[in-house]
């Protein structure tokens, strides 16, 4: 000590404040401004007000979680029944990372989150596995040495495939396959039961000829006729 | 890549007309196009070279024998054959599990990844490779039923439906299958160090 101490007024604390809280006056003018915020009450309330509301903005700043510790804090004192239990937070963890957590569950579960030591890492743990396991699946193995010939082997008895060709009966049934196609259309179905109809019918009738297929339909008539006659007299056979 | 070519231009159908006609390279074309992707399908769930080639064989003769069943209607080649060896692959694990015995994958074999070094340092790839070893290692250490959905949904890439159907059970427990096999298979990998904050 000098004996000769810098004094400052009020209006200079204020003016310096912000070099103050920023450490960038000289030695003496820093010792003034603490020796000032000690002796007068008002200055000393001024200095712990900016102080706090730094520190406030600090956090503001750097928001780590949505959810700050001391908000989560204040909710688990006053509402304790809304608390999560660390079962509870896993079995929702994927619901989570997918986006499909309700509003009520969300916000619960983001404070067990900033609160539970042993959850709060499980969440970036669970993404690092799932990129692990992505990573796994780009890495494929390699092919074992003749794996494709092997199995070439065992299904068609050869290894050199290129000289299997198609025989000329499988190439006719599928020439046959492919142009049945067609009829499977639902359209055409009628078509086709009128013709498979007619088939059958003239493969009853005598030689298939027009004038037999008439005699025959005939026939055919006088005999339901005849049942239907017999039906209505009540007359058994 | 070269199964999805196989199917581009919708020549699936055409190949397995072909097949059906007895054309080999018809077939031989098929087996080079999806043979790799259902060999390391098998491998994730026996962890064996040996027991997914194996595997991988046994697939190849069923898709041989049921060429006739594919309908190009219900969806492409590519669709059909995966959702075959899928089915056939789950199969079988399950039938490992029931009978321990028989099961040839129990033991992780040292088989060593050989990665695609294009573009990447020695250092990275010697990393990438430990990474692939240590998640294998982690997949293989949990439950059947959390490792069949692991599987299907971060690896294979499955949507949720797609595993309902695959596996006939309630989409509530594939959900919670998934949820529980993730957690788990990140705190082993969290014991394991390779997942760490």
């Amino acid at each position: 000590m000098n004996g000769r101490e810098k004094k400052i007024g009020c209006n200079a604390f204020e003016e310096n404040l912000t070099d103050y809280l920023d450490r960038a006056l000289d030695g003496e003018s820093q010792r003034a401004m603490a020796s000032h915020s000690l002796e007068c009450p008002l200055c000393h309330s001024l200095l712990n007000d900016v102080k706090d509301t730094l520190a406030a903005c600090k956090e503001i700043a750097s928001p780590e979680n949505h959810l700050t510790g001391l908000e989560a804090k204040i909710l688990e004192r006053t509402i304790p029944e809304s608390a999560m239990r660390c079962e509870e937070f896993e079995d929702s963890l994927t619901d989570y990372l997918d986006g499909f957590l309700p509003a009520t569950l969300f916000h619960r579960w983001e404070r067990h989150a900033v609160l539970c030591e042993s959850c709060t890492d499980l969440p970036g743990e669970v993404v690092r596995s799932i990129a692990a396991c992505y990573t796994y699946k780009l890495d494929e193995l390699p092919l074992p040495e003749g794996l494709n010939e092997r199995i070439l082997e065992i299904t068609i008895g050869t290894t050199v495939a290129s000289e299997l060709k198609p025989s000329a009966i499988s190439r006719l049934k599928e020439w046959i396959w492919e142009i049945k196609v067609p009829i499977a259309v639902p359209q055409l179905a009628p078509v086709a039961m009128m013709l498979l109809f007619a088939a059958l019918f003239f493969g009853q009738t005598g030689g298939g000829s027009i004038g037999g297929m008439y005699q025959k339909s005939v026939e055919l008539a006088g005999q339901t006729y005849q049942q239907g006659a017999e039906m209505v007299l009540g007359k058994d056979n | 890549m070269e199964a999805v070519k196989a199917d581009t231009n919708n020549n699936g159908a055409e190949l397995v007309r072909r097949c059906r006609a007895g054309d080999g390279a018809a077939w031989e074309e098929i087996v080079q196009s999806y043979s790799r992707r259902i060999f390391n399908l098998a491998y994730r769930f026996t962890s064996s070279v040996e027991a997914a080639e194996d595997l991988t064989q046994e697939v190849f003769v069923r898709i041989h024998k049921t060429l006739d069943q594919y309908d190009p209607k219900q969806g492409n080649l590519s669709n059909w054959l995966m959702r075959l060896a899928r089915n056939l692959i789950i199969d079988d694990y399950r039938h490992r599990q029931r009978n321990p015995q028989n099961s040839m994958a129990d033991t992780v074999d040292k088989h060593s990844f050989h990665l695609r070094a294009v573009g990447t340092s020695a250092q990275k790839q010697v990393e990438r490779r430990e990474l692939c070893n240590q998640v294998q290692q982690g997949i293989d250490k949990l439950p059947p039923d959390l490792r069949t959905c692991v599987i299907l949904r971060d690896i294979e890439e499955l949507t949720y439906r797609e595993i309902v159907d695959l596996l006939a059970i309630p989409e509530g427990t594939v959900k919670s299958r998934i949820n529980r096999g993730r957690i788990e298979l990140a705190k082993i990998l969290r014991r394991m160090r390779v997942v760490e904050i």
